[in-house]
């Protein structure tokens, strides 16, 4: 990642609701911190060492409890990702029925390795495990959303339709 | 719909917006909650709803398959501590993919059973934890639960009794080991999912130190309906083994003509589930395989598979288990060193670190068999490979996680031999041999 600065961090309006919210329903304030790491995500779509002290401070752990569960999970992204984040499932089932094809789609189609970002910023690959959604697959996460039974063609035309929604 | 399926958990899946609590009453749903409560509160003391659910024969549905009514007698009764229940919906276990639809489609039924579970164990918090990546699933279960609240089932005296009990959701991150359930409870706590030594075991000291119960989404689905029937109802639905009561809801992938969510009841021969409730292999090809309860569990042949009967004493008669009921059906085109190094890899991903031999062996076994995948492997690589996964077995880790990456790998191996032996490279080039720092 190149050195520019980050920016600060503070919640959203939305997450700021959602915290408090939250912290009702804990006992102990360190539950809060996956749930806020969650937060920090749909606001800026990465866990930026700013939102980390952000969130220390405002859940009341240290900077390096945060860190750690941060890079503990592999939903949280360590860095910025694309617009849209196409994650392939390559465990058993789904490669049965031909997820290979669909991360050969993606690495012809968008011209990424997996972990890579393309150019324009829109799309991030990455090959993820079982998504619970073996009886339908092949299956992509786009997001927050699950495409099943997938196959190279679909995909191609899911890729252009999030491209023409730019 | 097959007539070897027995629809209980299912009965209202399909239906029109059955995910609403309104198809959900309709269909008798939130009856046993009023049964317990009201129409028949003096017969249904903790003791006895405890009971019903030893009788039941219900077994853990998470893979485990510990009795769930044993498992509910270990919460102590005479303590002031908090007592907290907690669903398992972690889902993570490669090939199993039931705990959604009752999430997404069906989520009233396990709510339900933990209400249930709540008055029986003194619990007045319950929290359930859904993988991260179940959106969609985790926005239907925070619905269900407003709508529970509002109709007041859960929160303050429910349905205007003494009983109080509550409801919140938790997201995981993406980390297979906190399905292990004090990975969990590690999790739910805002750290980092590693397993804890047991003893103390999470009845006793369990979330926040307080006595926890853990259980899966379908073991608690499967409460409503052994209190309105019966539990001796409910164990008589098995076919197979007194000990395997009930139906089980199987998850059916791989190289099938319908794969799917089924529930069938325990004790079916595997190869009748397979031809006669998914439609049997696809194309014209033969059977190779079955990996028969989730990707941790040892692999089938086809001549095993056939004589295989599907509950927890058959499948250790097979020299497996019945782990989450997750169905991988191989077809004979089926690469078994490429199935191997895809278990293994997911193994080396999900390990959480903090054991020695699991973190470095789970790299070592994925590293030997991608040799056999790019063709150069050596003889000895296999032997190296049987003996390396026995010290991270029987008791070397914390968690039961090294153990699974033998059972999952090391049957394949022994299994199809002939086709790791195939990818041995025989030209005597010297390879580069692989080190310990190799990722
Ligand atoms: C590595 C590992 C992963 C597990 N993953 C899950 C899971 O995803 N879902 C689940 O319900 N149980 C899982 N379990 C089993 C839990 O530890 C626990 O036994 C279960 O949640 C208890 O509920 P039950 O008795 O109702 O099955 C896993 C166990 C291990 C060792
Ligand atoms: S066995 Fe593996 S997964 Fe389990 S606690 Fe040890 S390192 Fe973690
Ligand atoms: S193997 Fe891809 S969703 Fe399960």
């Amino acid at each position: 990642m190149n050195k520019t600065e980050e920016k600060e961090y503070s919640f959203s309006k939305k997450s700021e609701d959602r915290f408090k919210e939250l912290e009702k329903k804990f006992p102990q304030r360190s539950s809060l911190v996956l749930w806020t790491l969650h937060l920090v995500q749909e606001d800026i779509g990465y866990i930026s060492k700013p939102a980390i002290e952000y969130v220390a401070k405002r859940v009341g752990v240290s900077k390096s409890w945060v860190e750690g569960v941060c890079t503990f999970y592999s939903m949280y992204n360590k860095k910025p990702v694309g617009k849209y984040h196409l994650q392939v499932c390559h465990n058993v089932s789904c490669w049965l029925n031909g997820s290979d094809k669909l991360e050969e789609t993606i690495k012809e189609k968008l011209n990424i390795e997996h972990g890579e970002t393309t150019k324009d910023g829109l799309f991030t690959f990455t090959h993820v495990e079982c998504l619970a959604s073996c009886g339908t697959s092949p299956v992509v996460q786009v997001n927050n959303d699950y495409h099943e039974k997938m196959d190279p063609q679909k995909l191609e035309e899911l890729i252009e339709k999030l491209k023409a929604e730019v | 719909m097959s007539s070897l399926e027995k629809r209980i958990l299912l009965k209202d899946w399909g239906k029109n917006n059955c995910h609403t609590i309104e198809v959900y009453e309709e269909e008798g749903g939130y009856t046993a909650l009023k049964k317990v409560l009201i129409d028949e509160k003096d017969k249904w003391t903790s003791e006895n709803i405890i009971e019903e659910v030893k009788i039941s024969g219900l077994r853990g549905r998470g893979g485990a398959g510990f009795p769930t009514g044993l498992k509910w007698s270990f919460i102590p009764k005479d303590t002031d501590k908090p007592k907290y229940l907690i669903c398992n919906a972690d889902e993570g276990e490669p090939g199993t993919f039931k705990d959604r639809v009752l999430l997404e489609d069906l989520p009233h039924g396990f709510i339900e059973g933990m209400i249930i579970a709540g008055i029986a164990l003194g619990s007045k918090q319950g929290y359930i934890y859904l993988r991260g990546e179940f959106y969609k699933p985790w926005q239907r279960v925070e619905e269900a639960i407003k709508d529970a609240y509002n109709k007041g089932y859960l929160g303050d005296n429910i349905l205007g009794t003494k009983h109080s009990f509550h409801l919140t959701t938790y997201r995981g991150a993406g980390a297979y080991i906190c399905g292990e359930e004090t990975a969990l409870i590690e999790s739910l706590e805002g750290k980092r999912g590693h397993p804890r030594l047991k003893p103390p075991f999470p009845a006793v000291e369990g979330l926040y130190k307080c006595p926890t119960v853990v259980n899966n989404v379908e073991t608690y689905a499967a409460i409503p309906h052994i209190i309105i029937n019966g539990g001796k109802w409910y164990a008589n639905l098995g076919q197979g083994s007194e000990k395997s009561g009930g139906t089980k809801l199987f998850s059916i992938s791989g190289h099938i003509n319908k794969p799917g969510v089924y529930e069938l009841p325990m004790g079916l021969p595997l190869i009748d589930i397979i031809e006669k409730v998914t439609g049997g292999i696809k194309g014209d090809k033969k059977l190779k395989a079955v990996i028969p309860g989730g990707s941790s569990t040892p692999i089938l042949t086809a001549q095993e598979a056939k004589k295989a009967i599907m509950d927890y004493e058959g499948m250790a008669e097979a020299g497996t288990f019945l782990g989450s009921g997750a169905v991988i059906v191989l077809d004979e085109t089926t690469d078994m060193v490429e199935l191997a190094y895809r278990v293994a890899y997911f193994y080396d991903h999900e390990s959480c670190g903090q054991c020695t031999p699991c973190r470095e062996g789970t790299r070592w076994v994925k590293n030997i068999l991608k040799r056999f995948k790019d063709r150069i492997g050596s003889a000895d690589d296999l032997d190296t490979l049987c003996d390396f996964s026995e010290y991270m077995s029987n008791g070397a880790t914390i968690c039961p996680f090294g153990d699974a990456v033998k059972m999952a790998v090391i049957p394949i191996v022994k299994k199809f031999r002939e086709e790791f032996e195939a990818r041995i490279d025989k030209t005597e080039k010297v390879h580069e041999k692989i080190s310990i720092g190799d990722r």
